[in-house]
């Protein structure tokens, strides 16, 4: 009984899940099985999944990043600000999203010198940074809500891929997005499982000073973990600030929770070197699932918060549970195939 | 210099500490590219320390490494590899997350300097590198679900299927049968005749007199003795190792007849580990078990600490049949256990020496008002360094000033402290010096007289002849022979444990 | 002579952390003093400062005690928003136009907070201790379930105007220093003595000190771990009501940057592992030094956003001074070594 059978458990049961809630909410209220919902659901998961990769990536390696929403809206923020000063091109979507995840890498890069320069505990130094980061935003950048964002990011907002009309008479709406996040997603995949950068990633989780002995720099693998979450956070931060058609810097902070619960739900184990990125995308379609249904099960729009901490909850006994099985399970064998 | 400028690989001078402990001191080997060089010495003699300071995994604090043309001060394991430098250590230092095949696999990409993997290219790395050492796994297995001695294979395979010019091997064959020694030495052979150099480290002196070409021995961190394995003989080995003639005397104390026994096991299994398992042991009785690298020796005496799930079976103490689920049974029952590895299970290095040794049996320093008793603790502390002879200046300094001989002393205070009727020692001299180890045998030696009954667990084959009464093999779970201790010769026992 | 030079060498005094703090307490308290004469070092200021402190000081011992066992709690400020929560709604709801309450119903309603987080405590206990969740994960989800479900409850909307009687607590004096720091020295007073003068606290030391040796030690770890989830509960609860008092409101999302704030004092404050007064008094003192920072900061006209900046600041420093530290007595202890 291998933990990847586990893993495969973890989506299974995650898929059903995400069926069982879905049949309960169309139960309740049948208005949920429109395409439209389907729609909104990816709109919604957009964002959280491309900050949920970089949380992924940060937990299989052993550690914890809590400032990635901070790192988000930091340089989503900020590229606004610069196009507004500079007076950029305000019609191109690319200098912003650059410009985003340009800023993400640099704040990355100062988590990696905390953390693989100094050697501070993860949550510790992410806790620090999302501090000092996010106190650098409003007071040397600016605390003010900016509702004119450049035209290229606002129009972003509503290119769509699909636009049908519904029985209802409204319109069903999937964003573009989707393409570029499907991308991305098989993108961090392809890299975790097919490049030494990504093996090092899961090296690392399953123990640092192996990790070092193979001769894996572990300093410098740190460092690009934590550039590459910033920089995926950079980007999530633009997109969301594209998505509202507004730049609020006190946007954000707060999301940790899901995003982190998400991750958690999808496999990765917070002790490090197990978890999948299909895994991390099933979690995140749960946790946009019950977040943006919640009213139509007559649940009112306050209790979100505290369906997802049940849920990690859940997700995190069950997962408790069993690995002690596993424990118990996994006696020292003192024959196996080996030699006979 | 000049003899430095024939050989390949080697060490000069090299220094080493950690806190207070001097691991190594001015330590100088050479290794050549077509030899076999063995580094012999006690557990805690230095050989590994010298290993990782060989593969970079430590820096020492002075001297050079020299690897080919190349002289260094320092390495790390990054650049260690480069330079051709392979590794089999001696806790393997596998990642358990992930499979068989990806293990072995990863030096040969990282060696290559590789951006990309694929899961075809891995699997054939690992087939061949298994198939290089005879040996059959099941590759897509997570490493985390395999056996110890899958673990050391493993380790193995992925050490020696690559381009390294130099491997070393920390204690490769502790987990591993004769039949799989065996096969291991005809590797050792098919890569001198590569060229590689291939550095075997070990206590095993048998191991070392069939494989070696050159040897060094070391001993307390210094080279004692090095030259060709064909002038030193088994004795010199042995004596430079120890420091002491070899014929040591047993020192058992005589057993007085006793029809009670303090503890018997009837039967007790625990699948896949250990099956059928039944000794006693009487008041005052010393039994020793001995086994290979994951023979279930230490889970079965984990299991009669309670430490360790028992599935069927039956354990009397004290003419009372007990349920040892538990380490705090186990404690209730009087069994006490002096785990394995001192630094990790059995100490609080940062915490004084005076609360290390009242750690088991805190509750009962406690004072009437409810609060800790601490002149009591003071008391317990200082007695207990006096009777075990714990050199310290004062209870108060922090167990990590202390050096391994003394910090096993203070693990075993701190059970000798609960009286229990049986006390289970698992390795309970290694890393030690050979003053300690003596003290040690000493200790449970006059408590034995006292009454008191010992299971130990070691695979120090000349230490558990010393100094207990019988002594028990097991193999792959299941006890294989007993033998009588106090007429036992050190090779039979080697003959039953392969 | 050698057993009183040891004595001398665990007291107080001599541990090199606390007179670093305590320094550290003097210079911060004489800079800002003479930077911002009037404001600063006024009566006002300080006894504001005083009102300010304990509820800050009594959260930051809680998460000492869960770091000391090397986990930590990230629910306190959750758990102490819930607690003052169902007291004052008990209270209110007893409360007379008025805004008068019957004295037992306000003594009721003080009870039913604390076992509020007596039982929030206990969830996090069994979590940790008995299905062995790592404490970050655990407290996490708890977390954000306790705050889910007080957002749930109230709608996100806070209850203010609280009985006379009550606010007097918070706001008054016991023989004329303020009631709040009377109660933080008591209960400092009763951690100490719990951490320093029972067997429950010399096992926390341990059990934080190394996990494995103590389970093979026989000590009841489990049950050290979870009697300190449970009593950073009860202490998060008291701070609740102190705060609850002192603003005459709960709110289910006040202070949700006082968790950044509770880790950097312990932090700051140094957790020694092997114990001495000095823990919960040096916990005191960091409270102290950033409370000053945070009130100097506030005279000087500095933006609030600069103290987050601050903390965070403090937090990365400190933990980089331990790690240079740590180092160069490595150094030393090499260059002695070579020597002898």
């Amino acid at each position: 009984m291998n933990y990847r059978k586990l893993l495969l458990r973890n989506e299974t049961a995650l898929i059903v899940a995400i069926a069982v809630l879905s049949i309960s909410i169309g139960l309740k209220s049948p208005e949920f099985y429109t395409i439209s919902t389907l729609f909104d659901l990816f709109r919604s998961s957009f964002v959280q999944l491309i900050f949920a990769l970089g949380v992924l990536v940060v937990i299989v390696s052993g550690g914890i990043d809590v400032s990635f929403p901070v790192v988000g809206i930091f340089s989503g923020y900020t590229a606004v600000v610069l196009m507004q000063r500079f007076e950029w091109d305000t019609n191109s979507l690319l200098i912003p999203i650059a410009l985003s995840i340009g800023i993400g890498i640099f704040l990355g890069a100062i988590n990696a010198i905390a953390i693989a320069g100094f050697g501070i505990p993860t949550l510790i130094a992410t806790l620090g940074t999302s501090g000092i980061f996010r106190g650098i935003l409003l007071t040397l950048i600016g605390s003010s809500f900016i509702s004119n964002i450049p035209a290229g990011l606002d129009k972003f907002a509503t290119a769509d891929l699909i636009r049908l009309e519904t029985e209802q008479g409204t319109l069903a709406r999937l964003h573009v997005l989707i393409i570029p996040v499907a991308i991305i997603t098989i993108l961090v995949s392809l890299i975790l499982n097919r490049t030494m950068f990504g093996r090092s990633i899961y090296a690392l989780g399953g123990g640092v000073e192996a990790t070092r002995r193979l001769g894996i720099s572990v300093k410098r693998t740190q460092a690009k973990i934590y550039m590459f979450a910033g920089g995926l956070s950079g980007l999530a931060g633009i997109l969301y600030v594209s998505l509202q058609r507004k730049a609020n810097p006190n946007d954000l902070t707060g999301s940790e929770l899901d995003i982190i619960a998400a991750v958690v739900l999808g496999g990765a184990s917070i002790m490090g070197g197990y978890g999948t990125v299909f895994g991390t995308v099933l979690g995140v379609l749960l946790i946009s699932l019950i977040k943006g249904n919640l009213i139509l099960l007559g649940v009112s729009g306050s209790w979100q918060r505290a369906a997802v901490g049940a849920l990690l909850l859940i997700g995190i006994i069950v997962q408790a549970v069993n690995e002690s099985k596993r424990a118990k399970s996994r006696r020292v064998a003192t024959n196996d195939e080996a030699g006979q | 210099m000049s003899t430095l400028l024939t050989a390949e690989y080697g060490v000069e001078n090299i220094t080493k500490s950690f806190g207070g402990a001097k691991a190594l001191n001015g330590v100088s080997l050479t290794v050549k590219s077509d030899e076999v060089h063995c580094i012999a010495g006690e557990n805690g003699s230095g050989k590994s320390t010298l290993i990782k300071i060989m593969s970079g995994v430590h820096a020492p604090d002075s001297g050079l490494i020299h690897l080919g043309q190349k002289s260094f001060p320092a390495l790390s394991p990054r650049e260690a590899v480069r330079e051709g430098v392979q590794v089999i250590f001696q806790d393997f230092s596998l990642l358990p997350n992930l499979t068989v095949a990806e293990n072995i696999a990863l030096p040969a990409y990282i060696s290559k300097e590789s951006f990309f993997l694929s899961k075809k290219k891995t699997k054939e790395i690992a087939l061949e590198a298994l198939n290089l050492i005879g040996i059959d796994l099941d590759i897509n297995a997570s490493v985390a679900d395999t056996s110890i001695a899958s673990k050391q294979l493993i380790a193995i395979a992925r050490a020696t299927n690559l381009d390294a010019k130099i491997i070393f091997m920390d204690e490769p064959t502790t987990a591993l049968t004769r039949k799989e020694i065996k096969r291991l030495f005809e590797v050792v052979e098919q890569i001198k005749a590569r060229g590689v150099a291939t550095v075997f480290v070990s206590h095993k002196i048998d191991e070392i007199q069939e494989i070696c070409n050159t040897i060094t021995i070391l001993r307390n961190g210094e080279v004692v003795a090095d030259g060709l394995m064909k002038e030193f003989k088994r004795d010199a080995i042995s004596e430079a190792m120890t420091g002491l003639n070899i014929s040591e005397s047993r020192i058992a104390p005589t057993l007085r007849k006793s029809t009670s026994k303090v503890i018997e096991v009837s039967n007790l299994t625990t699948k896949p580990t250990f099956s059928n398992i039944s000794f006693a042991i009487a008041p005052g009785e010393i039994l020793g078990v001995t086994g290979l690298l994951g023979s279930g020796r230490t889970e079965l005496a984990e299991a009669i600490f309670g430490q360790y799930p028992i599935d069927s079976g039956q354990i009397i103490v004290n003419e009372k049949s007990v349920k040892l689920n538990s380490p705090s049974a186990a404690l209730k029952a009087g069994i006490g256990y002096v785990p394995p590895d001192r630094l990790t299970q059995g100490l609080f290095l940062e915490q004084s020496i005076m609360r290390n040794v009242v750690s088991v049996g805190i509750d009962q320093y406690q004072s009437r008002g409810g609060g800790l008793a601490k002149n009591r603790l003071l008391s317990a502390g200082e007695r207990w360094i006096k009777e075990l002879r714990i050199k310290t200046k004062n209870s108060l300094n922090p167990a990590s000033s202390l050096s391994g001989g003394n910090q096993q002393r203070v693990v075993l205070a701190k059970w000798l402290a609960m009286n229990p009727r049986l006390m289970i020692l698992n390795g309970p001299t290694v890393g030690v010096d050979i003053g300690s180890k003596r003290e040690i045998l000493e200790i449970i030696r006059d408590r034995a007289q006292e009454g008191m009954a010992f299971l130990i667990v070691s695979d120090d084959i000349p230490e558990l002849i010393q100094i207990c009464h019988r002594i028990l093999v097991i193999k792959n779970g299941e006890i294989s022979k007993e033998f009588d201790a106090s007429e036992l010769s050190e090779s039979s026992l080697y003959v039953e444990l392969s | 002579m050698n057993k009183n030079l040891a004595k001398f060498k665990t007291g107080l005094l001599a541990d090199r952390k606390m007179t670093q703090l305590m320094a550290i307490t003097g210079i911060t308290f004489v800079f800002f003093s003479l930077v911002s004469r009037d404001i600063f070092f006024s009566s006002a200021n300080f006894t504001s400062m005083a009102y300010q402190i304990p509820e800050i000081a009594i959260l930051s011992i809680a998460v000492m005690l869960s770091m000391l066992t090397g986990g930590i709690d990230l629910s306190i400020v959750s758990i102490s928003n819930a607690a003052a929560l169902v007291a004052v709604w008990i209270m209110t709801s007893h409360m007379d136009d008025s805004g008068n309450a019957p004295l037992n119903w306000i003594v009721i309603a003080c009870i039913a907070g604390i076992i509020v987080g007596l039982l929030a405590g206990a969830v996090n206990a069994i979590l940790v201790a008995s299905l062995n969740v790592t404490p970050i994960l655990a407290t996490l989800a708890t977390m954000t379930l306790f705050n889910g479900i007080a957002i749930g409850l109230t709608d996100g909307v806070s209850i203010s105007g609280l009985p006379e009687e009550f606010v007097r607590v918070g706001n008054g004096t016991f023989f004329g220093i303020p009631t709040p720091f009377v109660l933080m020295v008591g209960i400092g007073l009763a951690v100490g003595l719990l951490i320093n003068r029972t067997t429950l606290g010399l096992k926390i030391f341990l059990v934080g000190t190394n996990r494995k040796a103590a389970q093979y030690s026989v000590m009841g770890d489990r049950k050290v771990i979870a009697w300190v989830y449970v009593i950073s509960g009860l202490l998060s609860s008291f701070a609740g009501l102190i705060i609850a008092s002192r603003t005459s409101s709960a709110s289910p999302d006040f202070g949700s940057s006082y968790i950044l704030l509770a880790i950097v004092i312990v932090v700051l404050g140094g957790i020694n592992p092997n114990g001495g007064f000095g823990t919960v008094t040096g916990v005191i003192l960091a409270t102290t030094v950033l409370q000053m920072i945070a009130s100097g900061f506030n005279a000087l006209r500095f933006s609030q956003f600069f103290y987050l900046v601050s903390q965070g600041g403090v937090l990365i420093f400190v933990m980089i001074l331990n790690v240079v530290l740590e180092r160069r007595k490595v150094q030393r202890s090499i260059i002695r070594n070579l020597k002898s």
